[in-house]
């Protein structure tokens, strides 16, 4: 079934639009979160030793007790994968020739939600260790997507 | 009523800026951070969370409730968002004394926020949203030209001058010159200023409207028990009260907020208020026009009907005057990320009355004040009525 399906008996439309475009900023630990990705390739948490997790990303507060974050850690650039979904269709409702992979990818006690690829559907597994592949340097642009996606890898 | 008795005992307040670098969720934590550190209370003490903010289109993020919940302290606890519009602000406390009225909780977080610079180019465009679609978006409204249709009316029923209104801006941005966390403070500012700002939608000019902004304000909301164990200036509420009118905009009183009323008359039938203009010693009156805090203070029965205008002329409703109004600076002057601008006007009633307002403080020692806020489809009144005996 498409997701776009059609019901033939609708009432006629009246067409209108919520017009919405936004510019947001990344925050305290978002500036700080993304920059580590785009200036040096590092996935950065920020440790809550009261409460003892590694928030990734990095926070700028613990939301279990509000204190200040003001540990910042590397968390590496390798993973479990956590969980992970097949892709199947567009968003439109036709049919993809190949599957697209994403996967929450735990890092500290937090993690990332992003693409896989460099991989065998056959060898997809939860629990399976994956990295980090940057973009060039000169392509980043601060954004989560500087990280184009994550592959299989060994310890 | 069978209620328990609600005392605030804390407050916290970001500085209201055009652009915050912060996070919707980092500006709640300085804010919520704040008014815990205020108390010396942790979230540890902390029972349950209210968070209020305005339209998700603001900080564009829709579910914002969900969103800006770890900033404002919730995780694991229980926690609900409430929201009527521009009243938010003085609901979100209503929503936090009925959780500790109630005997539900005995110690509640109430934390308000709103980032309006999110929304592109400009946050009045999330206003062309909230109209009817088929009968009333095709003409593109925008609050700007509705609420100058609304002054308009104001103005004519009444026989006043924009010249009277200009001077509640006058001194709702004098105000804000004393405020450490204002936007638009201006000690220096006249009547000529505002007559002479950029015109928007006439009779509104520039300076006739409140600055949309990025802030948090948060309150600690407990039961008596709690309160005396944690300060001996605890700040009661005395009076609750909530109102709405029709949804339709052509089916109302532009010139009078008859809702602002009835939820003033809920408000002061609870604190036992016979005579407001004589009982309430401070007020804070929603302001995100100048006319708005005239047609307000009407509303409250604080001014009679076309006369509000005259408080601010004649000196009666400076910090000094016999009834101060909006000693914060307000909207106006202090700015108005909707939601916190509410509670903004609790949180300046809480210092006012326990003497802490630092350069705003009215003289007199005040014993009791009011905050109103308004909003939804600008036909929602909320009234908090505030004390130093419970
Ligand atoms: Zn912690």
């Amino acid at each position: 079934m498409s997701l776009l399906e059609r019901y033939p008996n609708a009432p006629g439309a009246w067409l209108g639009e919520l017009p919405i475009t936004s510019r947001y900023t990344a925050g305290l630990a978002g500036e700080r979160f993304l920059r580590a990705i785009k200036d040096d390739g590092k996935i950065m948490g920020s440790r809550c030793d009261r409460c003892g997790i590694t928030y990734v990303p990095a926070r700028q507060f613990c939301e279990r007790c509000l204190d200040e974050l003001d540990e910042w850690l590397d968390v590496g650039t390798k993973g479990e994968v956590y969980t992970f979904t097949l892709l199947f269709e567009n968003l439109d409702g036709t049919a993809r020739e190949e599957p697209e992979v994403v996967a929450f990818i735990r890092l500290g006690d937090g993690g990332l939600v992003h693409k896989l690829d460099e991989i065998h559907l056959d060898d997809l597994d939860i629990g399976m260790l994956v990295e980090a592949v940057f973009k060039p340097e000169t392509e980043r642009q601060g954004s989560i997507l500087d990280i184009a996606y994550f592959r299989p890898t060994s310890p | 009523m069978g209620m328990r008795k609600v005392a605030v005992v804390g407050a916290g307040m970001t500085k209201f800026m055009r652009r915050a670098q912060e996070t919707g969720k980092e500006l709640s934590w300085q804010a919520a951070r704040m008014a815990l550190a205020s108390c010396e209370m942790t979230l540890d003490d902390i029972q349950a969370v209210c968070l209020g903010t305005a339209p998700d289109a603001f900080d564009s993020i829709h579910l914002k409730g969900e969103y800006l919940s770890d900033g404002a302290g919730a995780w694991g606890k229980p926690y609900m968002r409430s929201y009527v519009g521009g009243g938010t602000g003085v609901f979100a406390p209503i929503q936090g004394w009925y959780h500790v009225a109630s005997g539900l909780f005995d110690a509640v977080l109430v934390v308000c926020e709103e980032k309006m610079s999110s929304f592109y180019p400009h946050a009045q465009g999330a206003f062309l949203t909230i109209f009817d679609h088929t009968t009333e978006r095709p003409l593109k409204p925008n609050l700007l030209w509705i609420f100058a249709m609304e002054m308009n009316r104001y103005m004519q029923t009444y026989g006043i001058s924009k010249e009277d209104i200009a001077h509640v801006a006058v001194k709702n941005k004098r105000n804000a010159a004393d405020h450490p966390c204002a936007l638009l403070g201006n000690p220096d500012i006249t009547v000529e200023d505002v007559l002479n700002s950029e015109l928007l939608a006439w009779p509104v000019n520039r300076l006739d409207v409140s600055p949309v902004s990025d802030g948090a304000v948060a309150l600690v909301m407990v039961a008596e028990h709690v309160a005396k164990r944690v300060t001996d200036k605890p700040v009661w509420i005395q009076g609750v009260g909530w109102s709405l009118d029709t949804a339709y905009w052509t089916n109302r009183d532009l010139a009078y907020p008859r809702y602002v009323e009835y939820a003033a008359r809920m408000a002061y039938e609870m604190a036992g208020i016979k005579e407001p203009r004589k009982e309430i010693n401070i007020v804070e009156p929603y302001d995100p026009f100048d006319y708005k805090e005239c047609h307000h203070l009407e509303g409250l029965l604080l001014a009679d009907r076309g006369q509000a205008p005259q408080l601010a002329i004649d000196g009666v409703s400076l910090r000094d005057g016999d009834m101060p109004v909006c000693p914060s600076g307000g909207l106006l002057g202090v700015g108005n990320p909707i939601a916190a601008a509410g509670l903004m006007k609790v949180a300046e009633i809480f210092w006012q009355l326990r003497g802490e307002a630092g350069a705003r403080q009215v003289p007199g020692q005040p014993k009791r004040g009011l905050a109103q806020a308004w909003g939804d489809l600008m036909q929602v009144g909320t009234v908090v009525i505030m004390g130093t005996n419970p």
